[in-house]
């Protein structure tokens, strides 16, 4: 009997760029044709949905998708619990609390008044230091919270630090480091838990080989 | 506004209706009669009871699930979350010695709150058995034999995946409360690496790593035998400190496969319990096309002491509700398919004449 094909939901943008890339390295080849958004692999072991980024983990713990690539930041965020079976190389960033330059920002007020899209991240990050926090809840362009007064502080997503300098900003503390993982609904590891390890196993030799260069 | 909060459905309830509930009610008795066949009797919980008295048993993260009320006397209540802990009170107050084994069975609606996002997660109804007062090989057998039935019975695409939480004490034997508790969740999430750095302190390296790669186990009993003779090799300690309960489980497997009732079981040594009253075999039952567990089960001897009775128990739980739309050959479940309509103006004889005709099976409406 034909095996069904594992269902696998990738967050649109660069991260479903690069593992793309990475799966067409290990021969596992497909494309979302005509603004689609479902795609089977050549050789049909593979469903893909192509998905917002913050919604990724809606489907995967609904077993809609059984795994998806998903960064800890939005894992954490969704509050839900996932098997983490392989940590990328790629996609890494970091999570940071960063305010006006000269401002004389120590982060070390007695409440700190933050902007951010990762709201429970933030909350919890503080209150494990015993720190109240108020948190102001922004879907984009947090940068504008300290420049435009909303909030003296925000927590985001930091790479390149390029942003920030840009709005006059700059990073007082790094909060936490993000990685991309593969993560996977338990219950589909444990119908499929056989294919799922060799195919984390393939991930792991494939990105040992694969020479991301080629990225556009 | 009045009307705006008549579209509002609380999170954790259902109604469901017509077919629906006729399918649910059929599947209920199915179950039923297979559990009385066994010699399981039925059993009521109330809906709610005293908060006090369940308050150190709910496990973490589950106590904000649960809905409490206030009574008038000032004393703080819960609704049935979960009929296991609900029927060892029950059974705590109403058991002596001399009744064991009880074998229970029951079918009820539990109460908690689900997060919008979880809502399909249905659960809202269990349905399971108990045995109570049978401790050791032949009380799991049976349970799990049951088990077995069960799952023929609905018929469900299902692998159950049976580990122990008496493995992982004996392994994690020197742990603290506290961090074998944060040992566990991490299992649970399959988290091995942060397993070996919480088990380096207490554990030399190479034993850490051996136990970490014990409990991802999952497996045939072959592949469990290779398991154990790899461990004899690496960690010497660990290795003796599991060999009794892996020995037990594997007699498990044997027993069911002699009975025909092996094929869809694995072994899973990451299913070490998730309710902080199991002691010995855990056992949860995945389904092809659900995003978590279907029936939990497993050993918990200590839990009606808490109540009252020193008795060994095993069972498990079906989140019936969940189930119902994988049932297979669900025609034995759903409404008949020709339904009599009686002509005529006569009432009295449409009556008369759908009585008869009701006598050989068939539906008739007037």
């Amino acid at each position: 009997m034909t095996e069904k094909p594992l269902l696998f939901a990738l967050p649109k943008g660069r991260l479903m760029e690069q593992s793309k890339d990475l799966f067409q390295s290990m021969g596992i080849d497909f494309s979302f044709d005509n603004r689609k958004l479902v795609a089977v692999d050549n050789s049909g072991k593979f469903r893909f949905f192509l998905v917002k980024n913050s919604d990724l983990p809606t489907y995967v713990n609904h077993g809609i998708a059984g795994m998806g690539v998903c960064g800890s930041d939005v894992i954490y965020e969704s509050g839900h619990n996932f098997y983490k079976l392989h940590t990328f190389s790629y996609g890494g960033t970091k999570m940071c609390l960063a305010g006006l330059k000269d401002a004389h920002n120590s982060g070390n007020d007695a409440a700190l008044k933050i902007a951010t899209k990762f709201t429970g991240f933030t909350r919890d990050y503080y209150h494990r230091k015993n720190k109240p926090v108020q948190v102001i809840k922004l879907n984009g362009s947090v940068e504008l919270g300290p420049v435009l007064g909303l909030a003296p502080y925000i927590v985001d997503l930091v790479e390149t630090g390029n942003t920030l300098r840009a709005n006059n900003l700059e990073v007082i503390r790094e909060l936490a480091d993000i990685k991309v993982h593969l993560i996977v609904n338990p219950a589909y590891y444990k119908l499929n838990y056989e294919r799922i390890n060799k195919f984390v196993e393939d991930i792991k030799e494939g990105e040992r080989l694969w020479n991301p260069d080629g990225l556009k | 506004m009045a009307n705006k909060n008549k579209m509002k459905v609380p999170q954790g309830s259902e109604g469901f209706f017509f077919e629906e509930a006729y399918i649910h009610r059929k599947v209920t008795e199915a179950l039923q009669d297979l559990f009385n066949s066994w010699g399981y009797l039925p059993v009521e919980t109330p809906v709610f009871d005293l908060f006090d008295v369940y308050r150190t048993l709910i496990p973490e993260g589950e106590a904000d699930k649960v809905y409490r009320l206030i009574d008038r006397d000032g004393d703080l209540l819960m609704l049935r979350s979960d009929i296991t802990l609900f029927l060892a009170r029950q059974m705590g107050l109403i058991l002596s010695e001399k009744d064991l084994p009880a074998r229970i069975c029951y079918s009820d609606s539990i109460l908690r709150h689900q997060n919008s996002e979880d809502i399909s997660h249905n659960e809202f109804f269990q349905s399971g058995i108990e045995l109570i007062g049978r401790s050791g090989f032949q009380g799991d057998l049976e349970v799990l034999l049951l088990l077995g039935k069960t799952i023929e019975l609905l018929d469900i695409p299902a692998g159950i995946h049976l580990g122990s939480h008496a493995l992982f004490n004996s392994v994690f034997e020197a742990f603290s409360d506290s961090q074998k508790k944060k040992i566990l969740k991490l299992t649970s999430l399959r988290e091995f690496d942060e397993i070996i750095e919480i088990c380096t302190p207490v554990l030399v390296e190479s034993d850490a790593q051996a136990a970490a790669a014990l409990f991802s186990f999952i497996g045939s009993i072959r592949e469990l035998d290779e398991l154990s003779d790899k461990l004899k090799t690496k960690s010497e300690s660990v290795y003796n400190s599991a060999v009794n309960e892996l020995n037990y489980l594997g007699n498990v497997i044997r027993a069911l496969d002699a009975a025909g009732l092996a094929g869809n079981i694995r072994i899973d040594l990451s299913e070490a319990g998730s309710q902080a009253y199991h002691t010995g075999i855990v056992f949860q039952v995945y389904m092809h096309g659900m995003d978590t567990a279907v029936i939990s089960g497993g050993r918990y001897d200590n839990l009606l002491a808490n109540f009252g009775i020193n008795a060994p128990s095993v069972g498990f739980s079906l989140l019936q509700r969940k189930i119902e739309p994988g049932i297979g050959n669900r025609k034995r479940f759903t409404l008949p398919d020709e339904i009599i309509g009686m002509e005529g103006e006569d009432i009295i004889e449409s009556f008369t004449k759908a009585e008869k005709i009701r006598k050989e099976g068939k539906t008739v409406i007037l």
